[in-house]
């Protein structure tokens, strides 16, 4: 038995979010494409923002999903979520072109099957359970992609597994100087998965507010997207890091005043405290 | 019934149909693989993942994690969620088995499981201290009126108003017990899926042997990582928050726990070979 202890008020409907989410996401990651098409590097940055798309619809799926008491605390579904989402994220990039949309797929297959054992077989009776952690599935795979996009400059599984290191000025082939053979993903996967959990974490009781979180969502996501810029010096031109750098650089002071104001809103705001809602649904 | 009085607890019992569809689909996942690889190493992967997941997923229920109650000292166990408890486990035992890696799989996973089970005993020493000697607090447990092991009494120490407090001895042991499980089977599917690429890699990347070692590193160790959590979140979705350690009524619960990762294992491990084998 489980009973749903906070309820989302007004703000914007979890199902506009998510389609917000996916549908921005998906659009991010192909314009990363258009490196292909132009043959430069300049607009990786746009993974970047696929991530934070994709971290903001994750942030309110955890909110969805953590309002009924699952007793595991929160960033178990941000753990859950690139535990799944890796598999999936890696698997699809052998897909050439295609592979966002494989990705998003086959995470929503691992994801919708987590979610039946769950639900079903652990027996947890949780109605948004299985719709969540499909959600979070594609969540985490999207994000690393998105992130991969970024460092490397392409989402294929050739790409990110082969780089170069210059000896003497000769430009040699190297397996380990890439974005899987180097490990930087699993750095990746730890910045993704602390930004998907961190903002529920630190919003949740009685004075949460929706856009606040979302904010905090988006703070999250471009302050790990300043690191990918930073580690994506290796992998791009000087000029293609430094416009992914800046425009995360950007993105993260908007969203940080932004979410301070908030934030001083909602502590005067605060005052007005009530007991826990007890209605059905939202 | 009220919202605030409601615990989050899922139900005890099993639910039968849901059990025989999730085997159906284990079966269903494993016949798959044979179908797609055929006998032969990677099939014999997959079942060594398999079984990787139910050590991990058995383990995790030995470990006693208590949350934010514990922390308060109204609850006995480590004051974290399980999957960061599960996860630091594992990943230690899995940097242990890792550098192992190359003297066979036996040494590799006993070195893994040593690992897994030496983070948890440090853990749960700490633990200790700080709950003794830190916060005042006498490890008692609320669950048994004696401890199964010592057979010490626990009532007389217990406050009122708590299901227990601190690390009472059988908890220690559990900890360590599931440390080492874990530990062991995050291990054992590392080494399962790093021979597996270290076998098909160079075919597919068209490259020696010994350049595709990090690549075949890298992948076993970020998959292992990632069915690690997966397992671990599993687990702790079954046992839904706290839980003492083996000697709790929640523990009995780990059957269905066995069932869910071993299908959530087969879907995990059938993707990873076959990123290799397609």
């Amino acid at each position: 038995m489980t009973v749903k202890v906070e309820v989302v008020e007004g703000g914007i409907p979890h199902n506009t979010i998510m389609a917000a989410g996916l549908v921005a996401s998906v659009i991010f990651v192909y314009l990363t494409y258009a490196n292909v098409l132009t043959q430069t590097q300049l607009f990786s940055f746009f993974g970047g923002l696929a991530a934070v798309a994709a971290i903001t619809w994750g942030s309110h799926t955890i909110k969805h999903l953590c309002s009924y008491g699952i007793g595991t605390g929160v960033p178990s579904a941000g753990m859950m979520a690139f535990g799944s989402g890796v598999i999936a994220m890696l698997f699809a990039t052998k897909f050439g072109v295609a592979s966002p949309i494989v990705a998003v797929v086959l995470a929503a297959v691992i994801g919708a099957v987590l979610g039946f054992l769950s639900n079903n077989v652990l027996n947890m009776r949780i109605p948004v359970m299985i719709q969540s952690l499909t959600e979070m599935a594609i969540v985490g795979a999207l994000v690393l992609m998105g992130f991969a996009a970024m460092i490397t400059g392409s989402f294929e599984f050739h790409a990110l597994t082969s780089g170069s290191v210059s000896i003497l000025g000769l430009s040699l082939p190297s397996y380990q100087a890439s974005f899987i053979g180097g490990s930087l993903i699993a750095v990746v996967f730890m910045l993704g998965g602390i930004a998907v959990q961190h903002p529920f974490n630190a919003c949740l009781g009685p004075n949460w507010t929706q856009d606040r979180m979302l904010t905090l969502a988006q703070e999250c996501g471009f302050l790990s997207m300043i690191t990918a810029a930073v580690m994506s010096m290796v992998f791009l031109s000087l000029s293609a890091a430094l416009v992914s750098l800046v425009v995360a650089i950007v993105g993260w002071y908007y969203t940080y005043t932004k979410y301070i104001g908030l934030a001083k809103r909602d502590a005067a705001a605060w005052l007005d405290a009530k007991p826990i809602p007890e209605l059905e649904g939202h | 019934m009220t919202a605030i009085g409601a615990k989050p607890a899922a139900g005890a019992t099993m639910d039968i149909p849901s059990t025989i569809a999730g085997i159906i689909l284990l079966i269903v996942i494993v016949g798959a693989t044979y179908f797609l690889v055929g006998p032969g190493m990677m099939f014999y992967a997959l079942l060594g993942v398999i079984i990787g997941g139910l050590l991990i997923s058995f383990g995790v229920h030995f470990v006693p994690v208590g949350g934010a109650p514990a922390a308060m000292g109204q609850a006995p166990g480590i004051a974290t969620g399980v999957a960061m408890l599960a996860a630091g486990a594992g990943l230690a035992g899995l940097f242990g088995g890792a550098w192992a890696a190359e003297q066979g799989l036996a040494v590799a996973v006993i070195t893994g499981a040593v690992g897994g089970g030496l983070m948890m005993a440090i853990t749960c020493m700490f633990v200790t201290f700080i709950y003794v000697f830190g916060m005042g607090i006498p490890s008692a447990s609320g669950k048994v009126a004696k401890d199964p092991i010592t057979g010490d009494t626990q009532t007389e120490y217990k406050s009122q108003g708590t299901e227990g407090h601190g690390l009472p001895f059988v908890s220690y042991v559990g900890g360590v017990t599931g440390g080492i499980l874990g530990g062991g089977g995050g291990t054992l599917i590392y080494i399962m899926l790093l021979d597996v690429y270290k076998e098909a890699l160079p075919a597919m990347m068209k490259a020696q042997a010994a350049q595709v070692v990090p690549i075949a590193v890298s992948l076993a160790g970020i998959f292992a990582i990632g069915m690690f959590l997966v397992n671990a979140v599993l687990t702790a979705y079954n046992i839904t928050g706290t839980i003492e350690g083996p000697h709790d009524p929640k523990f009995k619960r780990f059957p269905r726990a066995l069932v869910a990762s071993a299908v959530a294992s087969a879907l995990c491990g059938m993707v990873a070979i076959l990123i290799v084998a397609m």
